[in-house]
C-alpha cells in the first residue's frame, strides 16, 4: 500500500539553531562570534519515520516540550525539516491554534475575507463560504464590529469557523478541542469529528486520552522529538500514561530527598508548549 | 444541524515535498516572484487592513503624511536660512522635492522592519507566502506618498513660475524608488527576524542617510565646496548614492535650477536613473532570493 499513502515522513528531523531566537541582536551576535562561542542546537524532531495511509486518523501524544507542534508545523508546511523527507498529498488545513485573530482592526466579516486569502483560498470560494462559516461563529450583530471589542471566546469562534470552512484532504489539529463554552465545544468537537470523516488523513495532537482511543485508529508517543512508541492507540495511550506516572514518581521522588512536599510541584498542568515564549 | 456543505477543496492533488536544504537561487527567486504575483489579493486586504488601522482612508488619518513634511520644511529652512544665510531661491520648493520622497522611504523602511515580527502569530500557525507582508507594507507607503503630494503640490503653486511640462518625469522618478524601496523593504524585513535590534540601528542609519544625500544641497553646492574641489572623489562618492541620484531628479522635473529664467526644469539624467532602475531591479531579486532562503527559518526563530 506504499502507492496510497497520504502522508509519508522519512527519517524527519528539525534543528533549532538557537544562535537565532527572538533575542538575537547583532550586538549578541558580534559578541558570540568574538568569543567564538559554538552556536547551540537542539533537536526538536529526531529520526520520526512514519506513514499515514488514506482514512487513518494519527493521534499524537507525548509530554509537553515533545516536539509535537513542530510535527505539525512541518506537516503543514510551515517548517522545513533539518534532515529527512516529508511528502503530503492533498490539500492540507491545519488548525495550529485557533486565536487566529487576523486583524484586530478589521471586523468579523474583513477577518473572513484576509484570513481566506492568508489560507489561500479563492475569492469565489471564501464568497460561496461565507455565509456558512458567519453562520457557525454565530457571532450576531458582532460580525460587523472590529475584532478587537470580541471576547476571548468569540474570538476562538471566529477562528474555528475559519479554519474549518474548508473540507481538507490532510487535517491537522493541534489542541483545538478545549476552547470556547460548553455550547460552542459541543458543536465544535460535531464539526471536527465531521472533518475527520471526511478527510482522507488526520494527525492531531491532544491531551485527550479518551479522544484518542475513541476517534484514532493509530497513536505515537514523541518524548524529546523521538518517537517512543507507534502503534493502537490503547498500548500507545498506556505506555504514555506509564511513562508519565514514573516520570511523576520520580519527580516526587527527587523533591522529597531535596525535602520539597511533592503537592507544590504538582500545581496546575501548563497547556501548550512553554518552550519558545521563555 | 451543521451549516457546512462538503466542499471538495481543489481536485488535483497536492503534494508537499519538504526536504532539507535549499533550492538554486534561481528557483527560489522564481518562487518568490510567483509568491507575490499570485497573492496579489491578500497583498491588497493587507493594504486595505492597513490603511484602517491608519485611518489612512480619510483626511485626518492622513494629517500626518501631511503636517510632518512641512514641519521638517520649517526647520530646515529657519536653520539652513541662518546657518547658510544665502540658500537656493525658492529654498523650500528646493528641499521639499527631496523631503517628500525620503519621508516615503523611511516610512516604508521603519514599517517594514516589523512587518514580518508582527505577524508571528500567523507565521507559526498557517503556511503562507511570507513576501506579501513587506510587499503589503511597501505597497501601503504608495498610498502615503500620495498624500505627502498634496503639500507639494500646495507648494508648487506657490511658486508656480517654476512649474514645467517635465513633471511628467515625476512618475518615471517614482516606480525607480518604488523598486529601491521594494528590495530594501523585503530585506530589512527578514534581517529583523533574526536581529531584533536592527530597527533601533535603522533609525540612526537613515538620519545619517538622509543627510549624506542631497537633499537640503545639491550635488552642485558640494562640488563648490572648496576641499571637495580638490578632491573631486568625494561628489563622484556622494553622486552613487541612490538617492542622490533621487533626489536630483526630482529636483531636476519639480524646482529646476536656482537661477535663470524660470520655469528651468529639465530631464533627469536619464542614464543615471536607468542604471538606478536597473540595479534596484538586480537588488530586488537578490533581496527575493534572500527573504526566500531564510523563509523557512522565521517559524523556527519568532
Amino acid at each position: 500500500m506504499t502507492s496510497n499513502y497520504a502522508i509519508k515522513a522519512a527519517e524527519l528531523g528539525v534543528r533549532y539553531d538557537l544562535r537565532f531566537n527572538r533575542k538575537t541582536t547583532v550586538r549578541t551576535s558580534v559578541a558570540n562570534f568574538v568569543l567564538r562561542r559554538p552556536p547551540p542546537r537542539f533537536w526538536a524532531l529526531r529520526n520520526v519515520t512514519f506513514e499515514l495511509t488514506h482514512g487513518e486518523s494519527l493521534a499524537v501524544i507525548g509530554p509537553n516540550g515533545a516536539g509535537k507542534s513542530t510535527l505539525l508545523q512541518v506537516l503543514a508546511g510551515i517548517m522545513r525539516p533539518s534532515e529527512g523527507t516529508v511528502d503530503v498529498r492533498g490539500n492540507v488545513s491545519g488548525l495550529l491554534g485557533l486565536g487566529v485573530g487576523f486583524d484586530n482592526d478589521l471586523s468579523g466579516i474583513e477577518n473572513i475575507l484576509l484570513g481566506g486569502a492568508f489560507l489561500g483560498l479563492e475569492d469565489a470560494t471564501v464568497q460561496e463560504l461565507l455565509p456558512s462559516i458567519i453562520a457557525f461563529a454565530d457571532l450576531g450583530e458582532f460580525i460587523d464590529a472590529p475584532l478587537k471589542t470580541y471576547s476571548q471566546g468569540m474570538r476562538a469562534r471566529l477562528g474555528f469557523a475559519i479554519a474549518t470552512a474548508v473540507d481538507p484532504d490532510i487535517l491537522l489539529l493541534d489542541e483545538v478541542l478545549a476552547t470556547g463554552d460548553a455550547n460552542f465545544r459541543a458543536k465544535s468537537k460535531a464539526r471536527v469529528i465531521e472533518l475527520v470523516t471526511a478527510a482522507k488523513g488526520v494527525v492531531l495532537v491532544t491531551h485527550d486520552m479518551e479522544w484518542v482511543t475513541e476517534y484514532c485508529n493509530r497513536a505515537m508517543l514523541l518524548e524529546k522529538g523521538r518517537v517512543i512508541l507507534e502503534g493502537a492507540p490503547a498500548d500507545v495511550v498506556k505506555l504514555h500514561l506509564e511513562r508519565q506516572a514514573e516520570a511523576a514518581a520520580a519527580r516526587n521522588a527527587e523533591a522529597l530527598a531535596k525535602g520539597i512536599d511533592p503537592a507544590v510541584l504538582a500545581g496546575p498542568r501548563g497547556g501548550g508548549d512553554g518552550r519558545r515564549r521563555r | 444541524m451543521l451549516p457546512f456543505r462538503a466542499m471538495s477543496s481543489g481536485d488535483a492533488a497536492v503534494t508537499i515535498r519538504q526536504t532539507p536544504g535549499s533550492p538554486s537561487p534561481l528557483t527560489l527567486l522564481r518562487q518568490g516572484v510567483t509568491d507575490i504575483l499570485s497573492r496579489r489579493r491578500l497583498i491588497r486586504y493587507l493594504v486595505q487592513a492597513d490603511m484602517k488601522k491608519r485611518g489612512t482612508d480619510t483626511v485626518l488619518g492622513n494629517l500626518w503624511w501631511i503636517l510632518d513634511p512641512l514641519l521638517q520644511l520649517i526647520v530646515y529652512v529657519v536653520f539652513i536660512t541662518i546657518i547658510a544665510r544665502r540658500p537656493a531661491p525658492d529654498y523650500p520648493l528646493f528641499i521639499f522635492a527631496a523631503i517628500v520622497p525620503w519621508k516615503w522611504f523611511s516610512a516604508v523602511i521603519t514599517d517594514a522592519t516589523t512587518s514580518v515580527v508582527g505577524a508571528e502569530r500567523l507565521i507559526r500557525q498557517i503556511a503562507f507566502p511570507k513576501l506579501v507582508l513587506p510587499v503589503s507594507v511597501t505597497t501601503a507607503g504608495v498610498v502615503g506618498f500620495l498624500w505627502g503630494l498634496i503639500p507639494l503640490a500646495g507648494l508648487m503653486l506657490l511658486h508656480f513660475d517654476r512649474i514645467s511640462p517635465m513633471l511628467v518625469w515625476f512618475p518615471v522618478i517614482a516606480v525607480v524608488q518604488f523598486a529601491f524601496t521594494l528590495a530594501m523593504a523585503i530585506l530589512i524585513s527578514a534581517a529583523n527576524v533574526f536581529f531584533r535590534d536592527l530597527g533601533n540601528a535603522l533609525g540612526h542609519v537613515l538620519r545619517l542617510w538622509w543627510f549624506l544625500s542631497p537633499g537640503l544641497y545639491s550635488l552642485d553646492n558640494l562640488r563648490n565646496v572648496p576641499y571637495v574641489q580638490n578632491h573631486p572623489i568625494v561628489a563622484d562618492l556622494f553622486g552613487i548614492n541612490p538617492f542622490a541620484i533621487l533626489f536630483e531628479a526630482y529636483r531636476a522635473v519639480i524646482y529646476g535650477v536656482p537661477d535663470g529664467p524660470q520655469p528651468s526644469a529639465h530631464p533627469p539624467d536619464l542614464y543615471a536613473l536607468g542604471a538606478l532602475l536597473l540595479a534596484s531591479v538586480l537588488l530586488l531579486g537578490v533581496c527575493i532570493t534572500f527573504f526566500k532562503r531564510v523563509e523557512p527559518e522565521f517559524a523556527k526563530v519568532l
